[in-house]
This record gives structure tokens, sequence and C-alpha cells, in this order.
């Protein structure tokens, strides 16, 4: 609509990603598999990735790619072992060559561990760390590294959890990889925002396919019954936030980590 | 469908401070994905700019005048949507007053009437509208949505108008506590925490040189533009956010992730 400030796009066009290229990194799991098809309902095209080079997950990519198709929308299917930079940086450079650039990048890494500290191994440690907090930044630096070469820049949404600000019992590792990403999120988006790329964090609060809770039914948890809304969230109420994030009317929100859970946490 | 999700069709709002700035364009917003607005305001002549505006769009609006620091008025701008309309689903207060009476003063000369006003308008406003208008959404039985206008200023030093951070401040704390006690009835309550944003372009190159050197501060490398928080309201508004409560949308051009300063410095390692 036009009024003082222009012809801007105040209502639902808001929202709108035709002609966006978009990469999903880690589509064969719930949340990301929930933003991928989101942004394709709001009109983007969508490669999905998958984060290792597991066969069953690339398959779970795979079908979340023929439903992108199905909607109409241009996707590809790639596979990718996040915890190797060079590896994701190749991956990146073609799908922004096929694509002629790439306008919005979600990290959905999702790799939990629940275990004592103590008990907790060198090599528990560093897998988790290079999945959730190194491979987010393998995707942050990749995905840059073709936006800066545009005039538009692009959005960068990294999905990450509650328990990067909050902490929880028997998963430190997972904590403190996830408490990575959200400073991570921060500094790249006062390092790129000139750049006109904003970085954002949306981080998950119980949901029901959280591998931190187990059963999310509320009757057989504790956990979920202590959330507020009293029920475990679903990957369908975080990926309409992915959207808003993703679109040309967010501009000014940088570095900010967005929390959708239920209540649990009110943060800020 | 995820834009259907953002939809506001057949949903009634409540928008106080409407007549400019934030609050217009976020009164603009919420009608243009289709609902209806109570718009609200001190001042007449901007509010029935704003409803004749809506009304161009071809949605429904009426205008108010509410002084939102008398909990009175506050009330009876709840009943007015409800006579209007017939319920409420959307309570956005963003009335408020940036400058304190008193701004720039020495601590010692800020007087106990400037700093009482500024809270009322600020942060006692909130807590009015959001009492009255929850009252109603819970009698209704279908829930509803409560967003509060805070600002950045309460996350960071603001020796400009000291009252203002603090009542602002005080505007994330009650959401926080809001959302605890009205998630049973399934109101969700939420904040927008706008950094620095211009009420309206600049009218004068004075204003320009103005927004461009503050904006040379922030990641985005300029202030924000009031028309961008609307998007921002319709997505707390509806359905899309409906896991999102007790939360702070800080939308600031990136000023507060990096925040090693309060205010009008980026540091950067030298590369």
């Amino acid at each position: 609509m036009k009024n003082e400030w222009g012809d801007v796009r105040l209502g639902i066009d808001a929202y709108d990603l035709s002609g966006k290229r978009a990469l999903v990194l880690g589509a064969g799991a719930p949340a990301g598999r929930a933003i991928a098809l989101a942004l394709g309902e709001a009109g983007a095209d969508v490669t999905v990735s998958s984060i290792s080079n597991d066969g069953d997950e690339i398959m779970r990519v795979k079908r979340v790619q023929q439903e992108l198709t199905k909607m109409g929308r241009k996707s590809t299917t790639v596979a990718t072992d996040i915890t190797l930079g060079a590896g994701v940086q190749v991956m990146v450079r073609q799908v922004a060559k096929a694509f002629d650039g790439l306008d919005i990048m979600i990290n959905a890494p999702d790799l939990f561990l629940g275990k004592a500290a103590e008990s907790t191994t060198d090599v528990e440690w560093n897998k988790v760390m290079q999945t959730n907090l190194a491979g987010t930044f393998h995707g942050c630096r990749a995905a840059a590294k073709e936006m800066l070469k545009q005039e538009s820049g692009g959005r960068i949404i990294n999905v990450t959890s509650v328990l990067g600000e909050r902490a929880i019992a028997n998963a430190a590792a997972y904590c403190a990889a996830q408490a990575g990403v959200l400073n991570l999120t921060r500094a790249l988006a006062t390092e790129w925002g000139p750049r006109k790329i904003t970085v954002n964090a949306i981080a998950a609060g119980w949901m029901d396919y959280s591998a931190a809770i187990g059963n999310p039914d509320p009757a057989a948890n504790q956990t979920v019954r202590f959330v507020p809304m009293k029920r475990a969230g679903t990957a369908d109420e975080i990926a309409p936030l992915a959207v808003y994030l993703a679109s040309d009317s967010c501009g000014y929100i940088s570095g900010q980590v967005m929390f959708v859970d239920g209540g649990l946490t009110t943060h800020l | 469908m995820v834009l259907e999700r953002l939809k506001l069709d057949g949903k009634v709002a409540i928008v106080t401070g409407a007549g400019r700035g934030l609050g217009r364009q976020m009164a603009l917003a919420l009608a243009e994905a289709g609902a209806d607005v109570v718009c609200a305001a001190r001042t007449a002549s901007q509010i029935d700019r704003t409803k004749s505006d809506i009304e161009a769009l071809g949605h429904r609006a009426v205008a108010q005048s509410t002084d939102v620091r008398d909990s009175g008025q506050c009330d009876a701008l709840v009943q007015r949507a409800v006579d209007e309309y017939g319920k409420l689903d959307i309570m956005l207060s963003n009335a408020g007053i940036g400058d304190m009476r008193g701004a720039n003063a020495e601590l010692w000369d800020v007087n106990d009437d400037d700093w009482h006003d500024t809270l009322d308008v600020n942060l006692s406003s909130a807590f009015y509208c959001a009492r009255a208008a929850s009252k109603v959404m819970a009698a209704q039985g279908h829930g509803g949505a409560i967003i509060n206008l805070a600002s950045g200023t309460a996350m960071r030093a603001y020796p400009m108008s000291f009252g203002y951070g603090a009542a602002k401040a005080g505007v994330i704390a009650i959401t926080k506590s809001m959302s605890a006690m009205l998630v049973r009835h399934n109101i969700r309550v939420n904040c927008i925490i706008p950094g620095f944003v211009m009420q309206a372009p600049p009218g004068n190159e004075q204003a320009e040189i103005f927004a461009q050197t503050r904006g040379r501060y922030l990641p985005a490398q300029r202030l924000g533009y009031a028309w961008e928080l609307g998007p921002l309201a319709i997505f707390l508004a509806s359905d899309a956010s409906s896991y999102v409560t007790g939360q702070g949308f800080v939308i600031d051009g990136g000023g507060l992730a990096g925040g090693l300063a309060p205010m009008g410095f980026a540091p950067e390692v030298p590369v």
C-alpha cells in the first residue's frame, strides 16, 4: 500500500518470498523440513540439504524436495557433511551458481546428546560442537560468501534451542554448542550488517520432536507439564517466524534470537 | 499454508497511539492483514486520519479519543471495541512518549511529577489496557493476543531520559508476568522492542543528516522505518505465533547485538 513511507508492503504480501532463492541445511529433520515447506509456500525456490552423508537422512530430504516440486517450486536435493567446512562451501557455491545467487540460508543442524557431563567423551563433545556450532558457522560462512557478492545482501537464519540460553542437567555439550550459536549469530550480524545481510536465530523450546524430552505427551512427561502452554510445540509453529525473518520486510531485525517456546523462557 | 496463518480476517484489534508514527503503521498493517481496528490516541484529528486510511483500504475502523494514563478511558476503549464489533482479539499497546519531561536534566532536577508522568504514560498505560482487554478476551473463551511496545532503552543505559528506560523495562517485565498469568486463558502476551526507528520520513535536510549520522553506528547502517514494525505486529497478532508468548522481539538494526557501548559507537576489531 502507499502511505507516507512510499509503496510499502504492510499486509500479508510483506511475507511474500516469490523469486527468492533459499537453501535449507538440515531439511531431513522436523524443523528444517517445516521451514523448507513454509518457504516454498511463501513462494521461494528451495534447495534442501542433509547435514550428513547418512543415506536415510538424504532420503528424508529427498521427500521434502518432492513436496516442494509438487508445489511448483524449483527444488533440488543436495547432500553434505556439515562438519566439513570446505565441503559445505563447495556445495553452497554450486547451489548459488545453479540459481544465480542465494537470498535465504537456513542452518538447522540438530544433534542432541543427553549424557552426564563427567561421562561425556572427547569424541562425543567434539561431534556435538562440530555439528551444531561449527556446522552452523560453516553454513553461515558459505552463504555469506555468496550473499556478499550481491547488492541485495541476504537473510541467514540459524535454528537453535532454548538450551543455548538456559541450561539443563545432562546436556552440557549441547547447551554449550547452542550457546555458541547465539553469540555467533550476534557477531555475524554486526559484521555483515553493513552489507545488508541479516543474521538471526530461532530458539525452539520443547517441541514434539525434541530428542531432549523424549515422549512429548504432557501426561507422561513432567518436563512438558512445566511449559506454561502445557504442551510441546510443533515444527509448524516455528516455520512462520522463519518466513518472516526471511522476508524483505524484515531488514531491520538482525542479531536477534527469537524464542518459540510456549512461554518457557520468557526471554528478554 | 503458512500465509493463511498470518491473516487476521475476522479479528478485532485495538491500537493505542494509532495517530502517528509506529502505532499508525501497525494499525494500517493489522487492517491490511484483515483486522477491524479501533484506533486510539489523544489527538482526534490524527486517529481520524488513520481510520479513514484504513477505510480506504476496504476495512472497518473506528477512532476513539483516549488518554491511556486514565484507566477509566482504557476500560472505555475496550468496551468500544466490543460495542462496535462484538469482541476483541488483539490489544496492541503502543501509546507512549519517548521524551520524559525534564529530559537531559541533571538527575537531581527530575521532579516527582516528571517521574510519575513518564511511568504513567509508558508503563501504567500498558497495564490498564492489558487488564481491560484480558478480562474481555478471557470471557470470550477463544483467547487473544496482547502486544506491548517496549524500547531498546530498557536494555542499555539511557541518560537522556532515564525514567523512560525504566518504564520500558517495566513493560518488558509485565509482559513476561502477564504471559504466565494469562496463558491458561489462551491469551498470548509479547512485546516489540524497537531500537532507533524513525517515526516519520525525514522532513528536511537536518532530519536526514541526523538519521544518517545515527544510523552509521548500527550494523544495518541506517535507522528503522516506522512501517517495518507492521509485519512484526501482524506476526505476533496472528496464529502464526501460536507457540510464542512472554517474549520480546527486538527490531533495532542489530544495535543491541553488538552493544559494547550504550549508543552512538560500534567498535570493531581492526583487520
